[in-house]
C-alpha cells in the first residue's frame, strides 16, 4: 500500500509502527525447513488445541505448543525462534500421542530448536547441559545422594551408563564433536560472559 | 353402542400418563387421580406409566365397553404428538374417535413448572375438569374424503425441481414443471465444478435436464410463472401466466399452421439483433441480445425476446424466414390446469453482499461474489474458464475467500443463519486456484470450517494438504491500493492472537443466501408459511421436513433452508414421494372440523365471507332467500367465521360454543353448570 505518512523522527516510525502480521514480512522458507527437519506436517493442523492439552509444561507456564505449529505455518520464524518458550518442551510425546491430525508436535519443537541453535538462539543452561554430556555421558550425571539412594533399593551406586563405564565417553564425545555442538556451546557461553 | 351412548348421560373416562418421570416427576399423580373421580361425569378414573403403549391402549379399549364410556380423556403430552395414537385406541374401543379429548400436561405444565410440583398439580387439575366439560359434550364426527386428481405440479426448475418431477412423473403421475427463466437447470447449471467429487456441474446436470424434455409425463413449461392458486388438496385449480416469449416452438407454429416452422435454435437472429444487454446467467459479464439464450445447453433450445429491450427492427424475423418462429407482437396467456398436489422448489439467491460495506463488493474491482468466480473459472464461462482480475485483466496470484460473507450475522443487515454450503465450496474455489493457476496462493478467512457431509472433511485436509492457508478470522474490512487495485484484508488471527493485513490480487466473498424476490408472492398464493428468516416453513422441522402446513403443498431444495446438492436432491425425491402417496391412494380424508351454516339463524348478510382465509364460504340462495354455505373441503376449521358471525349461525364443529362456554364454566366455576 502506498505510504503517505510518516513521522519526521525515524525512532518515533519504529516505534509507533502497526504490528500487523504481513505474510510478505514472513519467513518463506521456515514452514519447509520445519517440516523438512521434523518429517511431520505441521502444515496440516487445525488448531484443536489437543497438544496444549496434553502438555505437562503448558499448566505451569506460557508454553503453548499449539501457538508453536501456528507460527510454522505462517512462516513466523523470528517469533518462534526467539520465544524463550520454546525451550519448555520436556519431550514427553503426549501430544503426539494425541494428535488427531496424526502430527508429531514435538518433533517440531525439536526442528524447532534446531534451526535456533543454528542461530545461536539457546538458553544458557542448555549449553551446560552440552558441557555435561560431553564430560560425564549424562546431562544430569550421578551424585552423590543419587548413589546413596540407589544403594538403599539395593541397586549398584553406579548405573549401566557412562557412569559406571567411563570408556564409553570418548565415543560421545566423538559424536558431539561430529556435529561441532560442544565447540558450539562453549562458543556461545564464552560471549555471554 | 354409540347410539346407545348418545341418548345417556355422558360417562367419562380419565385417564393420566406418567410419561416416565416426565409428567409425574413434577405433578403428583396419586393427587390427581383422586381429584378427577370427583369431576362430575367422570364414571372411571386410572393411572399408567406410558399410556402410548400397547397396554395403555388396551386399558381405553376396554374400559369403554366395561363401563359403557361416553367420552374418554387422556392427561399426557401434546395432542400433535398422540391425539391419532388414542383415538385409534378409542375407536377400537367403539367409540367414535372425535369423542376422544387430550389434557395436555406435558409440555405446557410438568415442562415448564418443573420446580413447582404442588403449582404443577393444580394446574393439572384444571386442565382435566376442563378436558372432562368438553368430553362430555363431544359428539359423533365423520371424516369426508375427497377424490385426488391424478396429476400433480412442481414449481420451479433447478436440480430439486427437476428431481422431483422426474420421480413425480415416473411413478406415473402426469407432472407439470413450471419455470419462470427460459431455461430448466437453475443455479446448479450455473457451477463450474461440485464438491467434494469435482465432478463438472453441467455434465452430471444435463442428462437430467434432457430426461426433463423427453418424459412423457412431464409438461414442462419454462417462462411461466404462476398467477393464482384455488382450491385444496387433491383439487387445486392453477393458472398459470405463460410470459410472452415471442418465439414459437415447433409445436406452436404448427398449431398456428406453419407446417416445418417455429424456432430450431439456430441462432440466426441472435447474429442479427442490434440490441446488447448483460446476460444475468453470466451473472452480467458477458453480453446477450435482445434475442436470446443463456448459454449453450439450454433446455428447451427456444430463444427467447426480451421485450423490455427489444426495438422491434424486425432484423430477427426476416432472418428467421419461413420458419415463422418469431412473433413480436406475442402477449402473455393464462392457462388453467388442475392438480391433486404441488410442490414448491423455487430456489434462493444471493444476499447482496454490497450492503456489508467493509468488503467493498461493488466498490473494489477486484472484490467478486462466489457465484462471479464460478462463471470466471467456468471453460464454458466469459473468460473461458482463465480467471482474471477485473480490474485489468491479469491473473491473481494470491487469492483471498471470505467465508460467513453475510451468514451468521445478527446485525439485521446480513443474516443470522450458516448458509451451509459456503465452507464447502470456498474449499473447492481453494481448489481450482490452485489447480489452475501454477503458484497461485489461496487464502480461506474462516471462523468455523463446516464440513459435515459425507467425504467433506476428507475434502478439507486435501485442500489443507494442497497448502491453501486458512486464517481464522472473520475479515473486519477490506482496504483497497488505489494504484494496483489489490486488496488488505484485515483481521485478527485469532489463534495466534494478531491481527493480519494481508495484501491479496482478488477477493472472493461467499455471500450468504437468501429466499428470492418471488418467494414471498409464491408463499402467499399457495397459503403457506415461512419461518422468520424468511424461508418456508415446513410441516415439522423433524418429521415434516418436505410438507407444509397446507395439505397437499410440499417443499424441495433451498427455499426451505439452505441445504447443498445432495441434500436438495433428497429433499426433492421426499417431496416427490409424499406428494404422490394421496395421488396413488386416490382420495383424501379430510378433518371434519369445519364451520356449518345453522340456516334458521343465518341473516344472509355475507360479512363471514370476506373474513374467510381460505374462500371458503359463499352465499347461497335456499328457499327464497340467501344463506352462507360452506365448501367442506376448503374450510380448515381456523374459526374466524364462527367467531365473527354476529348472529351466533355458524357452528363449529368439534369447537361448538357449548363445548367452548363449558371448558371455560369448568375452570372458573369448577365445573359446576
Amino acid at each position: 500500500m502506498a505510504k503517505a505518512k510518516g513521522y519526521s523522527d525515524e525512532t518515533l516510525s519504529v516505534r509507533l509502527a502497526d504490528r500487523y502480521y504481513r505474510p510478505e514480512e514472513s519467513s518463506d522458507d521456515f514452514l519447509e525447513n520445519v517440516e523438512k527437519i521434523s518429517m511431520t506436517i505441521p502444515h496440516m493442523c487445525y488448531q484443536c488445541g489437543t497438544c496444549t492439552g496434553s502438555c505437562p509444561s503448558a499448566p505451569r507456564s506460557s508454553y503453548r505448543i499449539r501457538k508453536f505449529v501456528r507460527r510454522a505455518v505462517l512462516g513466523l520464524e523470528n517469533d518462534a525462534l526467539t520465544d524463550p518458550d520454546l525451550w519448555l518442551c520436556t519431550t514427553c510425546y503426549s501430544c503426539t500421542d494425541r494428535c488427531p491430525r496424526d502430527i508429531a508436535p514435538t518433533d517440531v519443537i525439536m526442528a524447532m530448536r534446531n534451526l535456533a541453535f543454528k542461530r545461536e538462539i539457546v538458553p544458557r543452561n542448555f549449553l551446560n547441559t552440552v558441557q555435561f554430556i560431553y564430560k560425564t555421558g549424562h546431562g544430569v550425571p550421578n551424585n552423590d545422594v543419587n548413589r546413596a539412594a540407589r544403594v538403599r533399593l539395593g541397586l549398584e551406586a553406579e548405573p549401566e551408563t557412562t557412569a559406571k563405564y567411563p570408556d564409553f565417553i570418548p565415543g560421545i564425545q566423538k559424536i558431539l564433536d561430529h556435529y561441532g555442538l560442544k565447540d558450539k556451546a562453549d562458543e556461545i557461553l564464552a560471549e555471554g560472559q | 353402542m354409540v347410539d346407545e351412548a348418545k341418548s345417556q348421560k355422558p360417562r367419562v373416562g380419565v385417564y393420566i400418563c406418567h410419561c416416565g418421570t416426565n409428567i409425574a416427576g413434577s405433578i403428583d399423580i396419586k393427587e390427581l387421580e383422586e381429584f378427577s373421580k370427583g369431576i362430575p361425569n367422570v364414571v372411571r378414573v386410572d393411572e399408567y406409566q406410558y399410556m402410548c403403549s400397547t397396554p395403555g391402549q388396551k386399558k381405553i379399549e376396554e374400559d369403554i365397553k366395561e363401563y359403557n364410556l361416553t367420552g374418554v380423556v387422556v392427561a399426557a403430552c401434546s395432542p400433535r404428538l398422540h391425539e391419532p395414537t388414542f383415538r385409534t385406541a378409542s375407536k377400537e374401543g367403539g367409540l367414535n374417535p372425535f369423542r376422544f379429548e387430550m389434557a395436555n400436561i406435558r409440555e405446557q405444565n410438568s415442562w415448564v413448572h418443573m420446580h413447582d410440583r404442588q403449582g404443577a398439580t393444580d394446574k393439572a387439575k384444571d386442565a382435566l375438569k376442563m378436558a372432562v366439560a368438553k368430553a362430555s359434550l363431544l359428539e359423533d364426527l365423520y371424516p369426508k374424503s375427497v377424490p385426488v386428481e391424478h396429476t400433480a405440479m412442481v414449481v420451479g426448475a433447478g436440480v430439486g425441481g427437476i428431481q422431483a418431477a422426474l420421480d413425480l412423473a415416473s411413478s406415473g403421475i402426469k407432472t407439470y414443471l413450471i419455470e419462470k427463466s427460459p431455461t430448466i437447470g437453475g443455479r446448479m447449471s450455473q457451477l463450474d465444478k461440485t464438491f467434494p467429487t469435482l465432478d463438472c456441474s453441467q455434465c452430471i446436470l444435463t442428462p437430467k435436464m434432457v430426461d426433463i424434455d423427453r418424459h412423457p409425463n412431464i409438461e414442462l413449461m419454462t417462462y411461466t410463472e404462476v398467477e393464482k392458486v384455488e382450491g385444496y388438496i387433491g383439487n387445486f385449480d392453477i393458472t398459470l401466466r405463460k410470459k410472452a416469449r415471442g418465439v414459437l416452438t415447433p409445436a406452436e407454429a404448427e398449431a398456428r399452421g406453419i407446417v416445418g416452422g417455429g424456432c430450431n435454435g439456430c441462432g440466426d437472429c441472435e447474429g442479427v439483433c442490434p440490441v446488447i444487454k448483460p446476460n444475468p446467467f453470466e451473472m452480467g459479464m458477458a453480453p446477450r441480445k435482445a434475442i436470446y439464450i443463456y448459454h449453450a445447453q439450454v433446455v428447451p433450445l427456444i430463444y427467447t425476446v426480451d421485450f423490455d429491450s427489444c426495438v422491434k427492427c424486425n432484423l430477427c424475423v426476416d432472418i428467421c424466414g419461413d420458419k415463422k418462429a418469431i412473433d413480436l407482437e406475442m402477449q402473455d396467456e393464462f392457462v388453467t390446469v388442475k392438480v391433486g398436489t404441488a410442490v414448491l422448489a423455487v430456489g434462493y439467491e444471493l444476499f447482496p453482499v454490497e450492503k456489508k460495506t467493509e468488503w467493498g463488493y461493488k466498490r473494489y474491482d477486484n472484490v467478486i461474489n462466489a457465484l462471479e468466480f464460478e462463471r470466471l473459472i467456468c471453460a464454458s464461462g466469459p473468460t473461458g474458464g482463465k480467471v482474471i482480475r477485473p480490474s485489468d485483466g491479469e491473473t491473481p496470484k494470491r487469492v483471498g475467500f471470505v467465508l460467513c460473507a453475510g451468514s451468521r450475522d445478527n446485525t439485521g443487515i446480513g443474516k443470522p443463519y450458516c448458509s451451509r454450503f459456503c465452507c464447502m465450496y470456498s474449499l473447492k474455489h481453494a481448489h481450482q486456484i490452485h489447480e489452475k493457476i501454477p503458484g497461485a496462493q489461496p487464502y480461506i478467512f474462516y471462523m468455523d470450517i463446516r464440513s459435515f457431509g459425507k467425504m467433506y472433511e476428507e475434502f478439507y485436509y486435501r485442500i489443507q494438504d494442497e497448502g491453501a492457508k486458512f486464517i481464522r478470522g472473520r475479515v473486519a474490512k477490506i482496504e483497497e491500493d488505489p494504484i494496483t487495485k489489490n486488496l488488505h484484508v484485515i483481521t485478527e488471527d485469532t489463534l495466534l492472537g494478531q491481527p493480519v493485513d494481508i495484501e491479496l490480487d482478488m477477493v472472493v466473498l461467499a455471500s450468504a443466501v437468501q429466499p428470492t424476490a418471488e418467494t414471498t408472492h409464491v408463499r402467499n398464493l399457495f397459503g403457506i408459511s415461512c419461518s422468520g428468516d424468511g424461508w418456508l416453513l415446513e410441516g415439522h422441522p423433524k418429521l415434516n421436513p418436505c410438507g407444509t402446513t397446507t395439505a397437499g403443498v410440499f417443499l424441495a431444495g433451498v427455499c426451505q433452508g439452505p441445504k447443498d446438492i445432495p441434500d436438495t436432491v433428497a429433499q426433492a425425491e421426499g417431496a416427490a414421494a409424499a406428494a404422490s402417496i394421496p395421488i396413488h391412494v386416490g382420495e383424501v380424508e379430510l378433518e371434519p372440523y369445519f364451520a356449518m351454516c345453522i340456516e334458521e339463524k343465518c341473516a344472509g348478510c355475507g360479512m363471514c365471507i370476506d373474513q374467510c382465509p381460505y374462500s371458503a364460504l359463499a352465499l347461497v340462495e335456499k328457499d327464497g332467500r340467501e344463506v352462507m354455505q360452506v365448501t367442506e373441503a376448503k374450510c380448515k376449521g381456523c374459526g374466524t367465521c364462527g367467531g365473527f358471525c354476529p348472529g351466533g349461525a355458524i357452528w363449529m364443529q368439534h369447537f361448538s360454543t357449548p363445548q367452548i362456554v363449558a371448558q371455560i364454566d369448568a375452570f372458573l366455576l369448577g365445573g359446576e353448570q
